[in-house]
């Protein structure tokens, strides 16, 4: 493995897609003609051409322990202030040393290696697969009450260090003592526990190596490791069984299952470098334990199989999840993650994919429990359970790595996990700033591009449920890429309840009638002096509902029976009970009539008398006798006018009729400014109900014609106001202008055109 | 690497290019950056909506994190009118976003307010999105209608639903307007037991309105159970709807063809129905027996197994009563089954009668391995102890048969258990014969 501190930076897109532009653009001085450029090209840039096979086999040179002397070849001046020039100098100690006899390498050889390692490189930029599972893990108190847990994680700057860290759950939760420390031989990729026979076991997976530890259940006992597992292929899983004590399930690259017993040593159940239902080219693989402790699970990207570890390998097996069309998955779709979530139901299991989370049950396999689409941006990596008590709902977490998401799923389904329907439902969890709890001392707040940063990318994932009485709240505790801690602590609130209606008061509070008086105090100050001739104003809070007049009326006085009695009697006889003498004055005089009423006062009056009605017959009547009459003046003057009519006029005649309507739609009031748009919206004109006015004789045909409106329009006119002046008060078909204004807007009426006035076509004009 | 580059040149680079040219002065230069300009609108037009929609529906997620609902509610309008503007067709349909988001937000910020939830409804419907998610949506907003109590309406809408049409995915629609039909079904097959219970009261008015039920929901069950998948809420009502009416044989046909037909997914529970089926009608034994041979062979931790295994028991053949030994074996091999005192018992029972001790040799074996591990261990006899005394007893029992002298050793820190295990002691001499190659060190 690497020595400490010769971390050499991973490659990024950029140093892929890019590298040709960086190189243009640190290129200062004018470029030498391209056959020169091209024969120095293996001198002047060793780094360029050796680089990536110098990373690849530099793990297999000894280089001694005596320092290089590299002497410093001097053909083209090196570009100066390349971002990488002074990067990896371990490379270009490489490169110098082999370019002497890697000219000898066949060129289709080394680029069709080089090739397979840019597409290697490429395909773990766009998906790392790598820390699946998660390097981080929380062993909770083992009796139930108690705070402190154990938090088990990599640390160090190969990361190959394995701490185990008590941690007390208060309001924040702070480490206690000291971590226990191991240093292991590879970077951990994976760190997974279980409880069996209350012991917490805990597997360890790095590339070459995986290892178990016991942890005793006392509190403050050392881990132990128990037992160390060299695979000739990248693992590429290590799950613990939560049944047997020292059980776990590994799986390697080459695609091999095992079952790995402590006491019994390894058990091939498996051994098939092809996918399982299609051709995949991915070769991860993974395994987890069922409800039986003797059958395992087996994935790949193509779906899940059972194996049972009782018979010869390829033997018993049957699929519990295909990819495909059973399960409804889309194109493309493949399994990221799969869980055995047995601490909250024995038989179901946790599926993950790009796209969506299946809930599956090994009873009844292949058809999917529950299926629902997470809508992460990346491919969950981290997963974690937590068992909600009886009556609560189980809590799973997912977690992606590259866009830092974070998933809480709750589900609950029927006791004792029978088939049935599950309820789904999810919050995201915001990456806000978190507390960390393995420094002693919260850091200081980072601003978000930091915790944007890819060293604080999430490797790991765990949870500790936390019960204070009623109230439950959920710690999530996240692993960086560089090795860092993070907390986070969600607190369940009670659904906020709507405001309670207040109780109908009889009598206000003394808190509000205070409150009224300092009101009224205020009021009356900033009012001023009253005048002098009205009694000053006494707006007394008492005064309006004293509380003895809003409780309830006790029993009836002497006196009130006695009323009371009177008024019954009264009411029998249908006499009064006391003669009501009104002053004289008090009736109101019969109101003078006025010479000439106007028609308000007329129709008060009629009403007045009750004889509205009649009013009405008469005045439509009238109406529209005055109305036909106006019309045939204005017929008989337009036509008079036709003779003298220009084609000038025409073009001013919709203006002229535009103020005649209006003219003609309230005569009596002055007209506004003429504007377009003058009857309010939504409201008829009063039409029908117009009395006569002198204006009402342009509408003969004469006037029309003196006012220039053109014979083609003049018939569409009049058509127009026989409809109006003999059928019912209807809104008058309106022009453009207002048409287009009473349109609701397009996506309203969409929502319900049927009920809405249909949108009419703004006519040019009239 | 050219083939990569293309796709991951941001546009703003191109911009910088753009203008370098223009105000270099040129002419040339300005025709060029004309092309330039047309180019970058181009990819500014397919990559910015992309990007405007994406900064968009983080911007959605951000609000609905922070609880702010109208601020969330806002975008999701924004959201949804970039998607009206946008003919690009996306195969993960955003519908299916909207429809969550929208759901989520009205949720939170209306409390249920049943209307406006209709009329997100409707504007769901209407949404010039490529693929309407016609049932999901249809179907979650009628439960959303029966969680409120909406019975009515959530039937209404399910009809109303059965007559939308919508693209070209007819093959589909098909299934999906079977699915949405049995669920109509599924009401009314409520309404139908409600006047049931009515007319079980002595009120023979709603008979007529009880039959006009029945048929419907017969009619729409039916249909879905034709085809393969998982129904077992509508089997289960159809099956009772026809028992009402007494019509056995066609009840018993459709469990039949339910739990025995090879295109439908092996489903422990269709065998579990025509299981009940036949013990209500009182079948002979042997059918219930060959129901749950076969509910065994799929499932062998079903529940049922204790019923199984009780009823093998009491048969006379020896074959029966090995399988019976064989089904309470497996059952306890499940960790759903560690800690019931009723399958132990059953266990306690066979072994402490020992007629066939080669039987249990035989079961035994296999398990040897793990089972101490599993059931014995220090820690469980412990906890057992503590929270369920008569599931220790039970298991202690068995143990100490199983294990002879190991056990002992295991359970020596409990004074009682071991008084009881001395008890039992002649059975243990009696086996130990048998089992001392089995003593664990």
């Amino acid at each position: 493995s690497l020595p400490a501190g010769s971390w050499v930076p991973s490659v990024t897109p950029q140093d892929i897609l890019y590298r040709g532009i960086l190189r243009d653009s640190c290129t200062s001085q004018p470029l030498p003609v391209l056959p020169t450029q091209l024969s120095h090209f293996f001198v002047d840039h060793p780094e360029d051409a050796f680089g990536s096979l110098g990373k690849l086999l530099h793990q297999n040179f000894y280089l001694g322990d005596s320092k290089l002397r590299v002497s410093v070849h001097s053909g083209l001046p090196p570009c100066s202030g390349c971002p990488r020039k002074n990067l990896v100098p371990r490379l270009r100690w490489f490169s110098h040393l082999a370019r002497d006899w890697l000219f000898e390498v066949p060129l289709g050889l080394l680029a069709d290696c080089v090739h397979e390692d840019l597409l290697l490189q490429w395909a773990s930029l766009l998906f790392d697969d790598s820390p699946t599972g998660g390097a981080l893990a929380w062993l909770p108190p083992k009796d139930v009450g108690a705070r402190t847990g154990r938090l088990v994680y990599p640390g160090g700057q190969a990361m190959n260090h394995l701490y185990f860290q008590d941690v007390v759950l208060e309001e924040l939760p702070c480490a206690r003592g000291s971590p226990a420390q191991f240093e292991l031989n590879g970077r951990i990729r994976q760190v997974a526990a279980a409880r069996a026979d209350g012991e917490d076991f805990v597997g360890v997976r790095s590339d070459y190596h995986c290892g178990v530890w016991r942890v005793p259940g006392r509190t403050g006992a050392a881990p132990t490791p128990l037992q160390v597992i060299r695979t000739s292929v990248p693992a590429s899983c290590l799950t613990v069984s939560p049944h047997l004590p020292g059980e776990l399930a590994v799986c390697t690259q080459s695609g091999a299952v095992y079952l790995w017993s402590v006491e019994t040593g390894l058990q091939r159940l498996r051994h098939d470098p092809q996918t399982m239902f299609f051709r995949d080219h991915s070769p991860w693989r993974w395994s987890d334990f069922t409800a039986h402790p003797r059958v395992l699970s087996c994935a790949d990207r193509t779906g899940l199989q059972c194996l049972d570890t009782r018979v010869s390998p390829g033997g018993c097996h049957f699929d519990l999840f295909k990819v495909g069309e059973e399960a409804g998955c889309q194109q493309g779709e493949r399994v990221v993650l799969p869980m055995y979530l047995g601490r909250a139901y024995p038989s179901q299991h946790l599926v993950t994919t790009q796209f969506s989370v299946y809930v599956l049950d090994e009873r009844l396999p292949l058809v999917p429990v529950l299926k629902w689409a997470h809508m992460m941006k990346a491919p969950p990596l981290f997963a974690h359970l937590t068992p909600g008590g009886p009556g609560r709902s189980h809590k799973v977490l997912l977690g992606a790595s590259r866009t830092q998401e974070l998933l809480l799923l709750q589900y609950r389904g029927e006791k004792r996990g029978a088939l049935g329907v599950l309820w789904g439902r999810v919050s995201s969890v915001p990456t806000s700033q978190p507390p960390c709890c393995r420094d002693r001392l919260p850091p200081p707040p980072r601003p978000r591009s930091v915790l944007m940063s890819p060293l604080l990318l999430p490797t790991g994932l765990a949870a500790a449920l936390q019960e204070d009485g009623p109230r439950e709240s959920l710690l999530i505790f996240q692993l960086s890429e560089a090795g860092d801690v993070f907390c986070q602590k969600l607190t369940h609130q009670a659904a906020a309840q709507p405001p309670a209606p207040t109780p109908g008061d009889k009598a206000p509070s003394p808190a509000a009638a205070l409150r009224y008086r300092r009101w009224l105090k205020a009021f009356s100050k900033v009012c001023g002096q009253p005048p002098r001739h009205t009694r000053p104003p006494t707006f007394g809070q008492k005064r309006l509902f004293t509380r003895k007049e809003l409780e309830e009326p006790s029993a009836p006085s002497a006196l009130q029976g006695q009323a009371r009695r009177w008024l019954r009697q009264a009411m029998r006889d249908g006499g009064c009970l006391q003669r009501w003498d009104p002053p004289p004055s008090a009736l109101p005089e019969p109101p003078e009539p006025a010479e000439d009423p106007d028609p308000l006062s007329a129709r008060l009056t009629a009403s007045w008398c009750g004889d509205w009605d009649g009013w009405w017959e008469g005045r439509m009547s009238s109406s529209l006798a005055q109305r036909q009459r106006a019309l045939r003046e204005r017929r008989r003057r337009q036509k008079r006018a036709r003779g003298r009519r220009s084609l000038s006029a025409s073009f001013t005649s919709s203006l002229t009729y535009q103020s005649e309507l209006s003219e003609l739609s309230d005569p009596d009031t002055a007209p506004p400014p003429r504007r377009e748009a003058s009857p309010p919206l939504g409201t008829s004109p009063p039409a029908a109900a117009t009395p006569p006015s002198p204006e009402e004789a342009l509408l003969s045909s004469q006037s029309l014609r003196s006012r220039g409106i053109p014979k083609e329009r003049r018939k569409t006119l009049r058509d127009y106001l026989a409809v109006w002046a003999d059928g019912p008060p209807e809104p008058p078909e309106l022009p453009g202008s207002q048409a287009s204004q009473l349109c609701i807007p397009s996506s309203q009426s969409q929502l319900s055109s049927a009920s809405q006035p249909r949108r009419k076509r703004p006519r040019m004009g009239f | 690497c050219k083939k990569g580059k293309w796709p991951l040149s941001s546009p703003v680079l191109r911009r910088e290019k753009f203008f370098i040219f223009v105000f270099s002065g040129s002419c040339l230069a300005f025709v060029y950056g004309m092309v330039c300009l047309y180019v970058c609108m181009q990819i500014f037009s397919t990559v910015g909506s992309q990007k405007s929609k994406e900064v968009c529906l983080s911007y959605i997620q951000d609000a609905m994190l922070r609880k702010q609902w109208k601020r969330a509610a806002e975008f999701l309008t924004f959201y949804i009118e970039s998607l009206e503007k946008d003919f690009s067709t996306e195969y993960m349909g955003p519908s299916e976003v909207i429809w969550r988001i929208g759901a989520e937000i009205l949720c939170h910020r209306f409390h249920n307010n049943m209307k406006e939830f209709s009329s997100f409804i409707e504007q769901m419907k209407t949404l010039g999105v490529k693929r309407y998610l016609k049932v999901s949506v249809c179907l979650e907003h009628a439960f959303h209608l029966l969680c409120n109590g909406q019975i009515d309406e959530a039937y209404q809408n399910l009809s109303l639903a059965e007559s939308w049409r919508f693209g070209e995915q007819t093959a589909i629609q098909d299934k999906e307007m079977k699915l949405i039909q049995a669920y109509r079904g599924l009401l009314d097959y409520y309404s139908w037991s409600k006047q049931k219970n009515i007319l079980l009261e002595h009120d023979l008015s709603v008979e007529q309105e009880m039959h006009g039920c029945f048929r419907k929901a017969a009619m729409n069950l039916k249909e879905i159970i034709k085809i393969p998948g998982v129904w077992d809420l509508f089997v289960k009502c159809y099956v009772d709807l026809l028992e009402f009416y007494g019509d056995y044989s066609e009840a018993r046909e459709v469990l039949n063809e339910y739990a025995y037909n090879s295109k439908f997914p092996a489903n422990p529970n269709a065998h579990v129905y025509l299981y009940q089926f036949l013990k209500r009608h009182g079948e002979s034994k042997k059918s219930l027996l060959s129901a749950l041979k076969i509910l065994h062979d799929i499932v062998p931790s079903h529940e049922l197994m204790i019923d199984f295994h009780i009823m093998l028991q009491k048969s006379k053949k020896r074959k029966k009563r090995r399988l019976g030994l064989e089904v309470i074996f497996a059952v306890l091999d499940y960790a759903g089954w560690k800690e019931n005192v009723k399958a132990w018992s059953c266990l306690a029972r066979q072994v402490k009668q020992i007629k066939h001790l080669d039987w249990i040799k035989q079961e035994w074996d296999p398990r040897r391995d793990w089972w101490p591990a599993f059931h014995f261990s220090r820690y469980s006899a412990k906890r057992n102890w503590q929270e369920n005394e008569s599931l220790s007893y039970e298991k202690a029992l068995v143990a100490g048969i199983l294990l002879g002298k190991g056990c002992k050793a295991q359970v020596k820190r409990f004074r009682i258990l071991k008084k009881f295990l001395n008890k039992h002691n002649p059975v243990y001499l009696r086996l130990s014969g048998l089992s001392d190659s089995s003593v664990q060190p």
